[in-house]
């Protein structure tokens, strides 16, 4: 434990330009088990969410809950979901001893970096949140991503909490789980309304009538039914998936307060979650308003552009060097674009190329995000709704630095 | 309407692959050709018009005996189009599934044969890009397959100068009309060469259909970036 607070003074010396990653890689080569330690010290446990996609928005709104409920928790920010930098973020929490003073811990793990550090851990809680096809990109197949999750669930030792509309979950689950299992997804009314269905990799066939189920959506309001009442949240942003987080951070905040659980606190804590950056979220730039849309995988990019208004005539759309294989975009329907004024980002042709199949007028085509970023925010107001940017998560961060946002 | 038929993009399209038939149909479009793509769901029913092009991507193992045994319920209209010189693309295991065999681990699992062959396990998983000389020009994309193939004397799309394709040197095959391919997602996007190919198999040869479009410059830009990565390595 000395040398992890050695290694982590040492990182604050050397931090001047130095990334927050690598006293986390010191220490899991001359530390392994301080991670393991640490895990495992929370009195009321750990609660682990991984899954491909909504882990971040998931994660915010259970701490949120949990904290509103008044319980002292440990997380990680969602840029650190992987192995060093999990590791970074405890230690800059741990004490002398090695521990955090916490109740509890909730941490979002990517799938691939949480299967390898899974020997590491036991959770009281695992919660799943999606298999989405995009995975298959990084891990060449959702059979993997699913072994991966399955390595993670092992770990659970109370309770696991997943995904019921997502086929491959719901099959790794009733394969080879002992543990109590409770579920989230959306009704039968929500899922009929969903022109392209929920984006997983596969879907059970069927909807749970047990749970904790999105059974309104409407923009940025919802109705989450648990215990056969229906129960009206606000949104971070617009978006059924959006609604699905919220289900399954009630249902895993359930499972983890027992009787202590109060309905009213658990929706208003959801209500009060703002969108984990980059996702619809709103700024003003030199006197102009833009709304930003992260896309990072496939469901997502069809998901939001189901949602974005209809007739938009300011839309830039930038991809960049975060998506190695650009294929795996092509199933996405953009047409609803329409028309996207600039195309940019270091994948900016290959973008291009899919829009100009699929109908939507592309202005111009330039690789050079600043520039294409300065023109078109000098661009008039525009005629209907707000400029609005859909990026993957390589231009999104260049964007706002270009910008001066926050990262 | 001429129809370009998706076949199972419920299980084929998962890196994009189906949307070659979009794709076609939007290349017969664009010189006022009125064609559809048109997807088949698995189990689901043919379209009572012959189709004039026909699109099977690829898919998780998972689902490859799902897809063969939806392709054992087209096998007549299948044999029917191949008879009939209808275009057929097949892009990974789609490819694989119409050659004789799969050699899964333990177990090998039979494909309908339309095409000579069968595909074989590869020492490792290939990933990456890919560039093909081919009789139209060179074919730029990407692959991301466990299996090669193999085949005694098939004629092939070309020889591979990146990355693995088929694994002895060759990618793909050409058979008849039917073309198969390890190079996934809209191969015919980003190849126009190949898409006219494709197209002037199903329509005749019309001098419309080599007309350049936009989406070619665009697709030249993304070519020639690839093959100077290409060259690079
Ligand atoms: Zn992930």
């Amino acid at each position: 434990m000395i040398l992890g607070r050695a290694v982590r003074i040492a990182a604050r010396l050397r931090k001047k330009g130095g990334g927050s990653a690598v006293p986390g890689l010191v220490v899991n080569r001359f530390a392994p088990g301080f991670l393991g330690s640490v895990l495992s010290s929370f009195p009321e446990g750990l609660v682990v969410v991984t899954g491909s996609s909504g882990k971040s928005t998931t994660t915010k709104m259970l701490v949120t809950i949990l904290e509103a409920h008044g319980k002292r928790v440990f997380t990680n920010p969602s840029t650190a979901n992987i192995s060093q930098g999990l590791t970074s973020a405890l230690l800059e929490r741990a004490s002398l001893t090695g521990r955090i003073d916490a109740d509890m811990a909730v941490l979002e793990m990517d799938e691939g970096h949480g299967a390898l550090l899974s020997p590491q851990f036991e959770a009281r809680l695992v919660l799943l949140t999606n298999v989405m096809t995009d995975q298959i990109d990084r891990f060449h197949d959702s059979e993997k991503v699913v072994g991966m999750l399955d390595t993670i669930a092992r770990r659970a030792t109370e309770r696991l909490v997943l995904n019921g509309d997502d086929a491959m979950l719901d099959a790794m689950a009733a394969d080879t789980h002992d543990t109590a299992l409770a579920r989230f997804g959306v009704t039968a009314e929500v899922f009929d309304s969903l022109p392209r269905g929920l984006g997983y990799a596969q879907t059970t066939p069927g909807r749970d009538s047990e749970g904790t189920l999105v059974s309104r959506v409407d923009g940025r309001s919802a109705s989450i039914r648990w215990d056969g009442f229906d129960h009206d949240v606000t949104l971070p942003a617009r978006g059924v998936h959006y609604a699905v987080d919220a289900a399954a951070a009630i249902a895993a905040s359930r499972e983890l307060l027992g009787d202590a659980f109060e309905s009213t606190t658990a929706v208003d804590a959801v209500s009060s979650v703002r969108a984990v950056f980059g996702r619809g979220e709103v700024v003003t730039v030199r006197g102009k308003r833009i709304e930003f849309v992260l896309v990072q995988n496939p469901a997502s990019f069809q998901l939001n552009v189901d949602e974005l208004e209809e007739g938009l005539d300011q839309v830039m759309v930038a991809m960049g060097s975060d998506v190695a294989d650009p294929s795996y975009f092509w199933p996405v329907d953009a047409s609803r674009i329409g028309r996207a004024r600039i195309v940019s980002g270091s994948k900016a042709d290959e973008m291009a190329l899919q829009l100009l199949y699929q109908h939507v007028q592309v202005d111009e085509i330039d690789a050079d995000l600043p520039a294409a970023l300065d023109r078109f925010i000098a661009l008039p107001e525009p005629e209907t709704g707000v400029k609005t940017i859909v990026f993957t998560a390589d231009p999104m961060r260049r964007t706002r630095s270009h910008l001066g946002l926050a990262q | 309407m001429s129809a370009i038929l998706q076949l199972f993009p419920e299980l084929t399209n998962v890196n994009g692959d189906a949307e070659n038939a979009l794709v076609l149909a939007r290349r017969a479009q664009w010189v006022g050709i009125d064609a559809e793509p048109v997807p088949v769901p698995a189990g689901g029913g043919l379209p009572t018009e012959s189709p004039v092009a026909v699109v099977l991507g690829s898919g998780v193992d998972s689902a490859l005996e799902q897809t063969r045994d939806a392709l054992l319920g087209i096998r007549e209209a299948l044999d029917e189009w191949i008879a009939a010189g209808i275009p057929i693309l097949a892009v990974g295991t789609g490819f694989e599934l119409l050659t004789a065999s799969i050699e899964l681990e333990g177990r090998v699992l039979d494909g309908l044969a339309v095409l000579p062959g069968r595909a074989t396990p590869l020492e490792t998983r290939a990933a990456g890009e890919v560039v093909v000389a081919s009789t139209w020009g060179e074919l730029i994309g990407y692959e991301n397959h466990a299996r090669g193939y193999r085949s005694e004397g098939a004629a092939t799309l070309g020889a591979v100068q990146t990355g693995v394709g088929n694994g002895d040197g060759t990618e793909g095959v050409v058979s008849g009309s039917v073309f198969g391919t390890h190079l996934h997602g809209p191969i015919l996007a980003r190849n126009p060469s190949f898409a006219i190919a494709i197209l002037t198999a199903a329509f005749g040869d019309d001098g419309d259909l080599y007309a350049k479009t936009r989406a070619d410059g665009v697709a030249e830009a993304i070519r020639v970036a690839a093959l100077r990565r290409a060259r690079t390595v």
